[in-house]
């Protein structure tokens, strides 16, 4: 199947998964707007979670927020006011992007059959940004499309007053 | 007195089932830890355990190579394994009840999915 025919679906499927999450483990407001495919160079953040997966289709799965917001999360998940950025509060961060990537994979795999995921990755600092690499070859199947060019669907959300993102990047593997 | 073995790789969630256990008037007297799949074997091994809790993607040894080398060594098989995971397709929960688990509870899950998913395992106060 096309990906650019799978991606109202998968976007879809990345809000239902967040939804989800939040009604269940997080318990904070969560509303959220249409996702659009965005190019890396638009992408400035103080903290990535990321998930990678392969199979099939390859890709990542990332939460992308403020540091602000990873407190407010953590401190909800742990039930104690969290105020400085510790190894607990990526910890937090790492587990809420696996439960989103692990739904979503789950929801992904009926179209785009059996994929693996990563162990989450948190990468904390002050206004990061992705930089993919130029004319960067696909290698195997299991690299990682941060290397590439494609966009990535971006979903906007907003949670107790705080704007957060997922955006995920999905490739079929070579065959 | 129940003891009950974690397996998971992230110390929050490890915390957050603690915290939803001692919530929901299961009774378990102590909780023992692991981040993966071998110290999960080591602590198995070295504690009597009642009830273990197993999350499936994690480093060195996963959740189910975890399952399946329990299983496979002969002892302990009278301990109930709960896969507490993200993974949520019919064929690894297939998998993992093949492989000697006795409970399944896809993540993200409230306290009352834990509850009723642990009240096969654990007494309730």
């Amino acid at each position: 199947m096309a990906l650019e025919s799978m991606m109202e679906t998968i976007a879809l499927d990345i809000t239902e998964s967040t939804k989800t999450l939040f009604e269940t483990m997080i318990m904070m407001d969560l509303k959220y707007n249409e996702a659009s495919l965005v190019d890396d160079t638009q992408i400035k953040t103080d903290v990535i979670g990321m998930v990678s997966f392969t199979g099939k289709y390859h890709g990542v799965i990332a939460l992308f927020c403020s540091k602000r917001f990873a407190l407010k999360v953590a401190s909800t998940m742990l039930m104690t006011e969290l105020t400085e950025f510790t190894s607990e509060v990526k910890d937090a961060i790492g587990e809420v992007s696996n439960m989103i990537a692990g739904n979503v994979k789950t929801k992904l795999m009926a179209q785009c059959g059996d994929m693996h995921l990563s162990i989450p990755i948190v990468i904390a600092g002050e206004g990061l940004s992705i930089t993919a690499v130029n004319n960067h070859p696909v290698v195997a199947d299991t690299t990682l499309s941060c290397f590439s060019k494609d966009p990535w669907l971006m979903t906007p959300f907003i949670s107790n007053n705080e704007k957060f993102s997922i955006g995920l990047l999905l490739k079929e593997s070579n065959k | 007195m129940p003891k009950v073995l974690i397996i998971d790789d992230s110390a929050v969630m490890r915390k957050i089932i603690q915290r939803n256990i001692q919530q929901s008037g299961l009774i378990v007297d102590e909780f023992v830890e692991a981040g993966d799949g071998r110290e999960g074997l080591e602590k198995a091994a070295s504690n009597n355990i009642d009830l273990i809790l197993c999350d499936w993607n994690m480093p060195n040894m996963t959740g189910i190579d975890f399952v399946k080398a329990l299983r496979g060594s002969g002892q302990k098989n009278n301990v109930p394994i709960v896969m507490v995971t993200t993974e949520g397709s019919e064929a690894k929960i297939e998998e993992a009840k093949n492989s000697g688990a006795n409970g399944y509870l896809t993540k993200p899950f409230t306290p009352d999915q834990l509850k009723s998913k642990l009240g096969n395992f654990l007494l309730v106060k």
